[in-house]
């Protein structure tokens, strides 16, 4: 389970009950992290807020959802060790999150 | 009283009696984050409910499909063995979200025993990451069960529905045999005749079973190819399957979390 990899995000284990259709998923090019984010029926959120925690469950930034529900950003400093937890919300009841493991972020930097 | 046959008891002496499949099964078919981001596949040539393995030669093609786009798997193979035969495996990295199609076209199988050569055009559906599009995907296979439901996130119980083509035309009143895939060993029938169900599509090529069980079930449209095959020089028929594996599962009290 990924989830049981030490990463400290004790909210993964609440969000997804609380999510309904919203669909998120984030990966690694380089050091570029890119968010996509959709509705169950292919729809595009058109506003929403992107926040990014460390593996210590600190808010590192909040985003706006951009154009076509994609939101990109810098990789910060030391996530490659200790991964992210990527929250989305577009609305009350629309949320989703994306774990962002070390594993995937070696896979996107081509170091694994 | 009936005697219920176990798979081992028809294994040694009925193995006639059961299909023959070819087989794709994935470690997961509904792949979440959490699960992690890869399968392990594996494919054989079997009799599933009797656990009866035959050899598969490397196949002609093994293929994923995703978002429209065919990619080749097959030199990702490596030899495995399958119910005591020969088989292959491989693991999959799931790179997005959605639906992935496997699909295996194996190498024509000479069976003695019908006189006949057996290919089997065999796919499964997994869904990754908790998006399921594309999951009615037709690949536009020589012969093909394009699905009607969703061939994951399936109750036991529930119906399945597909339409059965051949050159991309669907087959009016096609014989489809399904067989579970009996992988413990434990489910026993009370004839040879239950290893193996029959269903006849309709005029359109639809067909429809309820599944009486969780685990894997295998659906076979066999067609019989216009052009045979020569064996020592003999002319010979040629069956095409149609299979899809789809996994159905056990009804769930546990309450959400």
């Amino acid at each position: 389970m990924i989830r049981t990899l030490g990463l400290a995000f004790t909210l993964a284990a609440a969000l997804p009950a609380a999510a309904h259709d919203l669909r998120v998923f984030a990966s690694v090019t380089g050091d570029t992290v890119t968010v996509e984010s959709k509705f169950s029926t292919g729809r595009i959120p058109n506003a929403g807020e992107v926040r990014v925690l460390d593996a210590s469950d600190t808010l590192v930034m909040t985003l706006p959802l951009g154009e076509d529900g994609v939101t990109t950003f810098a990789l910060p400093d030391g996530a490659a060790d200790g991964g992210l937890m990527i929250e989305v919300d577009v609305s009350e009841g629309h949320s989703d999150y994306w774990l962002l493991t070390p594993d995937d972020i070696a896979h996107g930097q081509g170091t694994n | 009283m009936k005697t219920f046959l176990t798979a081992a008891a028809l294994a040694a002496t009925a193995t006639a009696a059961s299909a023959h499949y070819g087989m794709i099964i994935p470690s997961d078919n509904m792949v979440s984050q959490e699960d992690g981001r890869s399968i392990d596949l594996t494919l054989s040539f079997s009799h599933p409910f009797v656990l009866d393995g035959m050899v598969l030669e490397m196949p002609e093609s093994f293929s994923v499909t995703h978002g429209g786009e065919t990619t080749s798997l097959l030199d990702t193979l490596t030899e495995a063995q399958v119910m005591e035969d020969a088989g292959y495996s491989t693991e999959y990295r799931l790179e997005r979200p959605g639906t992935y199609v496997f699909a295996m076209t194996p190498q024509p199988y000479w069976e003695p025993e019908e006189d006949a050569f057996i290919t089997h055009f065999t796919k499964t559906y997994v869904s990754a990451f908790g998006d399921d599009e594309g999951w009615d995907t037709e690949l536009g296979l020589k012969t093909e069960i394009v699905p009607l439901a969703k061939p994951f996130a399936q109750w036991e119980g529930n119906v399945f529905q597909g339409i059965v083509k051949l050159d991309g035309e669907a087959v009016p009143y096609a014989e489809v045999e399904v067989e579970y895939y009996n992988e413990d060993g434990s489910a026993s029938v009370p004839s040879d005749l239950m290893i193996t169900q029959t269903v006849k599509a309709d005029g359109n090529g639809v067909f429809t079973y309820a599944v009486p069980t969780s685990g894997w079930w295998g659906f076979a449209a066999l067609n019989t190819a216009e052009e045979p095959m020569q064996y020592e020089g003999v002319d010979k028929a040629h069956e095409l399957g149609a299979v899809i594996w789809v996994h159905f599962e056990p009804w769930s009290t546990g309450g959400m979390e």
